[in-house]
């Protein structure tokens, strides 16, 4: 059975595609001079035209489905919510979305043909979705061999003017500078690029699950924490090899599953960019980890009301993670002149623990530089330390510059009290 | 008290009978005035007036030279000995294109990263006297990622090394479009480095360089500097692909110079063996350093430079701190480097122990005295080890102290052979089809290759159809493009010459396991197999594991009264002659060989009387190498197989010296095979091939030069006054054969076989 067949077979266990019939299918796959290009009919049959530039084409191939349709655990249709949810939202954030429509964004992945940065990796495959009206469009844009670039970039800056919105999955680093390391080989030939705005969703899937997930590739996010299984995949690191079979052997179905693998790349980005907005703006359900990973986010962006409200919420609902939300509390609230707050965390954690010193020494520089109380300073620099030498410490270096901070510490304050008494 | 002495009055001291005896040979250079001409007039006022502030008020004659000529638009040679302002030979036209063209880039390359930042301090004090915003940085390994953005977009001047060049820029050229774009100048320093295998990847990456830069529409000129060698010309056109102007007219001014020849007293007779060279350098450092001399002193490696400094700090600790005396080689940090170079330029170190790393034209000023600790290997780099000595006012003194190897021995007893002929040629094999096929592979990854393009000057559709059948490239229509997901340049060193070396690990010290040395693979398997007794720097080792896969040998130390002496079983087949000269049997050839060579078992054989006290099998791969060789056909008259094989080995021994001597290579890089009994023509035989995959025209060299090399060979053997064969000659046999006078018959033999007969 061929892998369309069993795709076929498969769909009405996952997704609804409509493949769109091409558009003046006949003429789009002949040149003006009459000729069909190489595998016409596969292409036709696959739902596939060619934009012709010059001598060259490349092959354009677009997939609607409903909006309704239910990616994973998220139908398509909630990354609309998720976009207005931002619109009430003012703090500074890598996913915010505010004055964006949802139409506004572009969920963007590539196929290359290697995974090195350098001059010889070849994007072979561009591929996109964005919400048009009441459905989803998936646009793919294929290069039929190397050398067809210039008729595949033109295709592509023709039709994709704003990029301003890309959404990615390591596009930062990766797909990105990919498109501008092609785009410089053939610049003399394509329009230039247009400037382009970014949310990498790889950066925020780290910061939310680095510690919880065996790793924060797409395929284990979109699994794990997504709920969308793909059956019958073609992984990923296949892709470059069914390119070259297919170069060689010119048989383009060999690549069907490539282009699965990239529409379905881009229909998660939805379903994860919906995902992690509402983590990041609660407007879905969080675990105890996620409210705290947000937190700490938020905290990392200088934005300290969302994190103080966010630590706020693991202390009411937590449970592992309230004593280090507690200490981000105290440090917040040190910085923002709240710093009798700050001693009552600080006392608490003290009660609330045996071994961490840190609160101890916060507390015993609070009563030497604020309180002047140099017996209070000393009693709890005493504290630091004897809590301190029970803690077993990975390098030596550190153990001893912490040693010579505490007794340093102990001795100042044993000289202010004798001084001062 | 003890009162200073002078140079002159050191000299004086030289020429007492106690060591006058063992200075064989006492040369003298006589002084050289400078030839200045003033600041051209076309030169851009703030260069001339930052020139001014630095005291340049005029040029040396070469250095205008190389102005004019690049402003002419010619890529250019100069060669510029030590001290000679090679720099402003590059800098003037560069900062001149830069000053009146701020777009401007130009690309310098150094062999090392430690000389482009040394250039960079340099470069940067001129242009801030200049008071212009022109941007040079250096681009190497150590760039952190925020500068390397800013170097890509903005710097004028980029100093790398060849192997950045060929592994970060070039494969990422989309990432460099304005350097690419106004790329006017490419300065390649030390070129004379650039040889042998390391000088044909180069020379690939330069064809690499050019294709890119024609793709963004440039066409740099190439500025290269170099030491005195026989051949710059001819290098740097190689290297670059490019004709070259020759600039040798050096202006600079240079003091008196004495160069002696000193040979250690011999301390056993019947072996021939001289005192130690290390010690007698020692001694003869200690005269010009409690005088307070500066002196450098040259070791032929890293572990001897320690030692001679050890000895060194010791004897002269009254005199002055440990500070004083200073190490300087490969492997001291580069903030360590800097702090030396600075001493010494200022005076306050007063002596230095180097490796040939301060051959290169780190800047450490001018000393008073050199002292080479044997002969460094060429003619070239005995020079510019001497060029460390010499003030341009001052007298200067050069000693070379030989040591008793073959090479050192020839050397100090043909004094003519180092002051009368001209410095080596260095050789370098572009066309190796191995290294052109790496770098063909590399060039694709950058830009595809069209159907008639040529690669420099080699036509290479071939090579391109081959990669398309190893499915490495794609050809579609008139186009051959990369189709393959590996990123080619990580998996190419430009380096090392046998792409993997053993390393060798001393685990004696179980605390302290240190590697040693390194060791290329085929030579390991006759000195670094299991329960070898390997020699290292005088110390006896035992190997306790060779871990082939891995590369790497174990070895401990070990005092044991024996030495192990591996067979290899090397067959050489002769694929194709590709030149002859021959009478009826004797004969000289070269072609293409494949050399295919297994150890088989050792024997572990006792100092002294030679007795074979014990043996043992080997386990190791068969190693094949294909390459080109020259060889050697000799008739046998009348001699016993035992005979003709101790006259053959004795003529390798000769050969393995005074080969390279004549190739300008490191003696690793050929090797000669005698056989009795050779596969292709049954006859007495010595092979001399490549030892690279390939070759890289180090055998054709040796074929081209035979006549001159059997000369050499056969006077080395006679001058030595030995009587039957000794280390310093034709090596030590087994008693009963004499194999200096079998191999000066065997020799006299194949030299009246050619056309040229001996006058003599």
């Amino acid at each position: 059975m061929s892998i369309q067949n069993k795709l076929n077979r498969l769909t009405k266990h996952m997704v609804n595609p409509v493949s769109i019939p091409p558009v003046q299918s006949k003429q789009s796959l002949e040149n003006s001079s009459g000729k069909r290009i190489n595998h016409a009919d596969y292409w036709e049959k696959f739902g596939a035209s060619a934009y012709f530039f010059e001598d060259d084409y490349c092959i354009i191939r677009k997939v609607k489905y409903p909006l309704d349709t239910k990616w994973g655990s998220y139908r398509f249709s909630d990354v609309l919510d998720a976009v207005s949810q931002w619109q009430n939202i003012d703090a500074k954030h890598p996913l915010q979305a505010k004055d964006l429509d949802a139409t506004d964004l572009l969920f963007f992945d590539t196929e290359t043909t290697g995974l090195s940065g350098g001059a010889g990796n070849t994007i072979f495959m561009l591929g996109m979705s964005q919400i048009k009206g009441n459905h989803v469009l998936v646009h793919q844009f294929f290069l039929p061999g190397p050398g067809s670039e210039v008729a595949l970039y033109h295709y592509f800056l023709n039709h994709v003017k704003e990029l301003r919105n890309l959404v990615t999955y390591n596009g930062k680093s990766f797909d990105w500078p990919q498109v501008r390391t092609r785009h410089t080989l053939i610049r003399d030939y394509v329009p230039s690029l247009p400037e382009f705005g970014h949310f990498d969703l790889l950066h925020g899937a780290r910061r939310l699950w680095k510690d919880t997930l065996p790793a924060v590739k797409l395929s284990v996010v979109e699994k794990e924490m997504l709920g969308v299984n793909r059956i019958h995949d073609t992984p990923g690191y296949l892709a470059p090899m069914l390119y070259f079979q297919y170069c060689n052997e010119g048989d383009p179905s060999l690549l069907e599953g490539v282009f699965q693998h990239n529409e379905w790349d881009v229909l998660s980005l939805i379903t994860l960019y919906t995902h992690m907005s509402g983590i990041v703006t609660g407007n879905c359900y969080r675990t105890e980890r996620e409210t705290y990973e947000t937190a700490r986010w938020f905290e990392a962006l200088n934005q300290k009301e969302q994190a103080i409200s966010l630590y706020q919420e693991v202390l009411q609902t937590g449970d592992s993670l309230v004593s280090q939300s507690k200490k981000s509390l105290a440090a917040l609230y040190k910085k923002c002149n709240g710093l009798e707050v700050s001693v009552r965390y600080w006392l608490e954690l003290l009660d609330e623990n045996d071994i961490d010193e840190e609160p101890a020494i916060e507390l015993s520089k609070y009563y030497e530089h604020i309180k002047k109380d140099y017996e209070k300073a000393l009693h709890f620099a005493g504290l630091a330390y004897s809590r301190w030498k029970g803690k077993k410490r990975l390098t030596k270096r550190k153990e001893e510059q912490e040693k010579q901070a505490l007794t340093k510490r102990i001795e100042r304050l044993e000289q202010r009290i004798i001084q001062y008494s | 008290m003890f009162q200073k002495k002078s140079i002159q009055q050191v000299m004086d001291v030289l020429r007492e009978p106690e060591l006058a005896k063992q200075i064989v040979h006492w040369k003298t250079i006589e002084p050289r005035e400078a030839v200045s001409v003033p600041l051209p007039d076309s030169l851009h006022p703030t260069i001339q007036s930052a020139l001014i502030q630095r005291g340049i008020s005029s040029l040396y004659i070469h250095q205008l030279s190389a102005y004019e000529a690049a402003l002419r638009g010619e890529s250019f040679v100069a060669v510029t000995p030590t001290a000679s302002g090679k720099t402003l030979c590059y800098n003037l036209p560069v900062l001149q294109e830069v000053a009146n063209n701020p777009e401007a880039r130009a690309l310098y390359l150094f062999p090392t990263k430690a000389l482009a930042q040394d250039q960079k301090s340099e470069m940067n004090e001129l242009i801030e006297e200049m008071g212009l915003n022109i941007k040079s940085y250096t681009y190497d390994g150590d760039t952190p990622a925020n500068i390397r953005q800013v170097v890509r977009k903005a710097g004028n001047i980029v100093m790398t090394n060849p192997d950045m060049l060929h592994a970060a820029v070039l494969p990422h050229h989309t990432k460099w479009v304005s350097l690419f774009e106004n790329l006017k100048y490419v300065v390649v320093d030390e070129l004379h480095t650039y040889r042998g295998v390391f000088g044909s990847h180069v020379a690939n990456v330069i064809r690499r360089l050019k294709r890119i830069c024609n793709f963004y529409g440039s066409n740099p000129i190439f500025i290269c500097t170099s030491a005195t060698i026989a051949n710059p010309k001819e290098l740097a056109e190689q290297l670059t692909g490019n004709p070259m102007t020759l600039i040798n007219n050096n202006g600079a001014p240079a003091g008196r110079k004495h160069f002696l020849f000193y040979n250690p007293p011999v301390v056993n007779k019947p072996l021939n063996v001289r005192r130690s060279a290390t010690l007698e350098a020692r001694n003869l450092a200690k005269l010009f350093l409690e005088n307070h001399i500066q002196t450098i002193v040259f070791a032929r490696s890293r572990v001897r430079v320690e030692i001679l400094l050890t000895y060194l700090q010791e004897l002269v600790k009254k005199e002055f701190s440990t500070k004083s005396i200073q190490g300087y080689r490969g492997g001291y940090l580069p903030k360590q480097r800097r702090a030396i170079e600075k001493g010494l330029r200022n005076g306050e170190i007063m002596g230095v122990v180097s490796t040939n790393a301060l051959e290169l034209g780190v800047d450490i000023g001018q000393l008073h005295a050199c002292i080479l600790t044997g002969y460094p290997g060429s003619i070239a780099s005995a020079w510019q080890q001497a060029g460390r000595a010499g003030r341009r006012q001052d007298e200067s003194v050069v000693i070379m102290v030989a040591s008793s190897s073959p090479l050192d021995q020839y050397v100090i007893q043909n004094p003519d052979y180092f002051f009368e002929r001209s410095p080596e040629s260095a050789r370098m094999n572009p066309d190796n089809l191995i290294i052109l096929v790496d770098h063909l592979k590399c060039a694709s990854y950058e830009l595809p290759f069209q159907e008639d393009e040529k690669f420099g000057d080699q036509e290479i559709q071939d090579v391109l159809e081959f990669l398309v059948d190893e499915q490495v490239l794609h050809k579609r229509g008139k186009h051959f493009y990369w189709m393959n997901d590996s990123f080619p340049a990580h998996n190419i060193s430009l380096r090392s010459a046998s792409q993997e070396n053993v390393v060798i690990i001393d685990q004696s010290n179980v605390a302290d396991v240190k590697v040693i040395g390194e060791m290329d693979r085929f030579s390991s398997m006759t000195l670094l197999h299991e329960e070898a007794i390997y020699l290292h720097q005088g110390t006896q080792y035992q190997v306790e594991k060779l871990d082939y896969e891995e590369k790497k040998a174990f070895v401990r130390e070990v005092d044991v009264d024996y030495f192990t002496d591996a067979n290899l079983a090397v067959s050489l087949n002769v694929l194709e002659v590709d030149k002859e000269t021959t009478d009826e049997k004797n004969g000289k050839a070269y072609g293409d060989v494949m050399v295919v060579a297994k150890a088989t078992i050792f024997k572990k054989i006792k100092f002294e009387t030679h007795d074979n006290i014990g043996s043992g099998p080997i386990h190791l791969p068969e190693e094949e190498l294909h390459t080109s060789a020259t060889w050697l056909t000799f008739e046998n008259k009348d001699l016993s197989e035992e005979k003709l094989e101790a006259g053959l080995l004795g003529i390798a021994h000769v050969l393995r010296h005074v080969a390279p001597l004549f190739v300008m290579c490191d003696a690793n890089d050929l090797h000669v095979v005698p056989q009795v009994k050779a596969v292709h023509n049954q006859q007495p035989t010595i092979f001399i091939y490549d030892r690279y995959p390939g070759g890289i025209g180090l055998s054709e060299k040796v074929y081209g030069s035979w006549d001159v090399v059997l000369d050499q060979a056969l006077s080395m053997i006679q001058r030595c006054p030995c009587e039957s064969g000794c280390p310093s000659c034709t090596g030590t046999l087994e008693e009963g054969n004499n194999s200096k006078s079998l191999a000066v018959k065997l020799i006299s033999q194949i030299k009246g076989a050619t056309e040229h007969v001996d006058s003599k």
